[in-house]
């Protein structure tokens, strides 16, 4: 873990309110896992707490975040100038363990590709990834990712499958003639209770990276939690213990 | 050559600067990035007799200069703290300050008595801003003869130092200090978290009702430990909005004999040991010998 020093070298708004900047860090992270987040300190008076981002992708000092304007602090972070100098405290919180058996699917919603997506380009070829999006534009956030021919919903039809990732996602499964998936997902708390039905009656092995507002983000102030099955402490901090979860261990 | 040790009920700490209660984890959580030794005090985080779950999301909410929190006061416990926990403050000679609390006078009085003699263990700071749900739920320390009651009943049972941890959401908190003191509290740590609320005008609802910390409440804990030193002759833990040293210097002039940071540790995990390097530097440059030289130096 490192408070370190980002000079943003790169800004782009991939698709409209959906911006990824790159930074350059002085002191590199000395290992980070797909899954992992960091808190970026937003340059302005206005905003108070760190705001956390999942690690879109990192090599060599190079780390990239993709992230919605949904509110103050993105919508500041959207408007800092490449050559501007930020604090990012990382990589924090644990991440998707890769070991596991299991043809690997990943399931993204919406912006949560952004913490879904390191964890595509390392498993590479092998991997089924499965994209929901509003619209045809926001195809545009894996753009980067067509050698794993992406499947792709759009709530509004118009592209790919339509309707949302979860029913593309059903017919996907209803397919297989063996059931030894691993799901990866990563999106809105209404997507993961789909993917949960969908997946009750196999309980099959998911990962989840769940969202939560945060204050430190490295543990300190029990302030982002995600209530479990565990009833010794069932409120595991979502920095901490999370943002990855066994979906069979969290109450949605 | 500057010295910014202090003693303290014959102990000598290190430097006067503490974590403030629940806001550094059980401890090791900050240690990827400095060592929790370099303190004076760790500060535990809230512990109560039996363990508590906490509240549901959203727990944590930014407003202009700090943020609301409603944890819920979740812990693991008095005893699972003292067993899996302390043992290594002790490893690293970290003196330590129980933080704990309690719904019912049997509560703080059952968790103080847990509290066994390691003397590792520097002092027990009580958090009076629970409910007392024996009494209609009023805050405990709303009511100078609970305080007092409450306060002389954990006295009885514990021969550690005691701060008695006031709410700023009291009539007048001078006369409550008083109370506290009366009571035979050894110290007292001003001030806990403001009580307010958030609206989230897109749903009309208000998502949480928690304590307001940060710069935000720094002038009303000021005034608190400006006004208690002139009352009572203990010594007060400053804490409240304190992000910077100058921050930290103000809580001295104004009464403070150490001071704890809190919600600046959020926004900068550096900043406790920021202020203990520069606490030093300052000392040296203005000539002064030990923190106690400006410690209450406001009139």
């Amino acid at each position: 873990m490192e408070d370190a020093i980002g000079t943003v070298i790169e800004k782009r708004e991939v698709v409209k309110g959906f911006f990824l900047l790159k930074f350059h860090l002085i002191t590199p992270f000395s290992e980070v896992i797909p899954g992992q987040f960091v808190m970026v300190k937003v340059p302005s008076k206005e905003v108070f707490l760190r705001r956390p981002f999942s690690i879109y992708e990192y090599e060599n000092g190079i780390l990239g975040i993709l992230f919605k304007v949904v509110g103050k602090g993105t919508k500041l972070l959207s408007a800092v100038e490449e050559g501007e100098v930020l604090s990012i405290l990382g990589p924090l919180g644990r991440g998707f363990s890769l070991d596991s058996k299991g043809r690997p699917v990943i399931v993204a919603g919406g912006i949560g590709i952004a913490g879904v997506h390191l964890l595509a380009k390392k498993l590479g070829e092998g991997v089924s990834l499965f994209f929901g999006c509003a619209n045809i534009a926001e195809k545009a956030l894996v753009s980067d990712m067509v050698h794993l021919r992406p499947s792709i919903s759009t709530l509004d039809g118009s592209f790919g499958f339509s309707g949302n990732v979860v029913e593309m996602l059903k017919n996907y499964i209803e397919e297989q003639t063996s059931y030894d998936l691993k799901i990866y997902a990563c999106g809105p708390e209404g997507m993961i209770r789909a993917i949960k039905d969908l997946l009750i009656h196999d309980r099959t092995p998911c990962e989840v990276l769940i969202e939560e507002r945060m204050a430190c983000g490295m543990g300190l102030c029990y302030g982002c939690v995600k209530k479990t099955y565990d009833v010794r402490e069932p409120f595991k901090r979502v920095c901490k213990e999370g943002p990855v979860f066994d979906l069979w261990q969290i109450s949605l | 050559m500057a010295d910014i040790s202090l003693n303290l009920f014959g102990r000598k700490l290190k430097n006067p600067v503490m974590n403030a209660s629940g806001t550094l984890g059980y401890g090791r959580e900050i240690e990827p990035l400095w060592r929790v030794s370099e303190m004076g005090v760790y500060v535990s985080k809230g512990l109560s007799l039996k363990p508590h779950h906490g509240n549901p999301t959203p727990r944590v909410w930014e407003v202009s200069s700090g943020m609301l929190n409603s944890i819920g006061l979740q812990n693991i416990g008095i005893d699972r703290f003292l067993e899996e926990y302390l043992p290594y403050f002790s490893e690293t000679k970290t003196p330590v300050i129980i933080n704990f609390f309690g719904f019912t006078v049997e509560e703080y009085v059952g968790c103080a008595e847990r509290i066994k003699d390691d003397e590792n263990i520097f002092a027990l700071e009580m958090n009076l801003s629970c409910p007392n749900i024996k009494e209609g739920g009023i805050g405990f320390g709303k009511d100078p003869n609970m305080v007092f009651n409450l306060i002389k009943a954990v006295k009885s049972v514990t021969t550690k130092p005691i701060f008695a941890k006031l709410s700023p959401e009291v009539k007048n908190i001078v006369e409550i200090a008083k109370s506290a003191y009366e009571a035979g509290s050894d110290g007292l740590t001003l001030i806990n978290t403001m009580p307010g609320v958030a609206v989230d005008i897109r749903k009309g609802v208000i998502p949480i009702k928690g304590g307001l910390s940060g710069p935000a409440i720094k002038p009303v804990a000021l005034k608190a430990v400006y006004e208690c030193r002139k009352a009572v002759p203990i010594p007060i833990l400053g804490t409240g909005g304190i992000m910077s040293l100058e921050d930290a210097l103000s809580f001295f002039m104004a009464g403070a004999w150490a001071i704890q940071v809190g919600t600046a540790t959020f926004v900068d995990p550096y900043t406790i040991p920021r202020i203990i390097d520069g606490l030093k530097g300052y000392l040296e440059h203005h000539g002064f010998s030990s923190v106690s030289e400006i410690t209450g130096i406001t009139e």
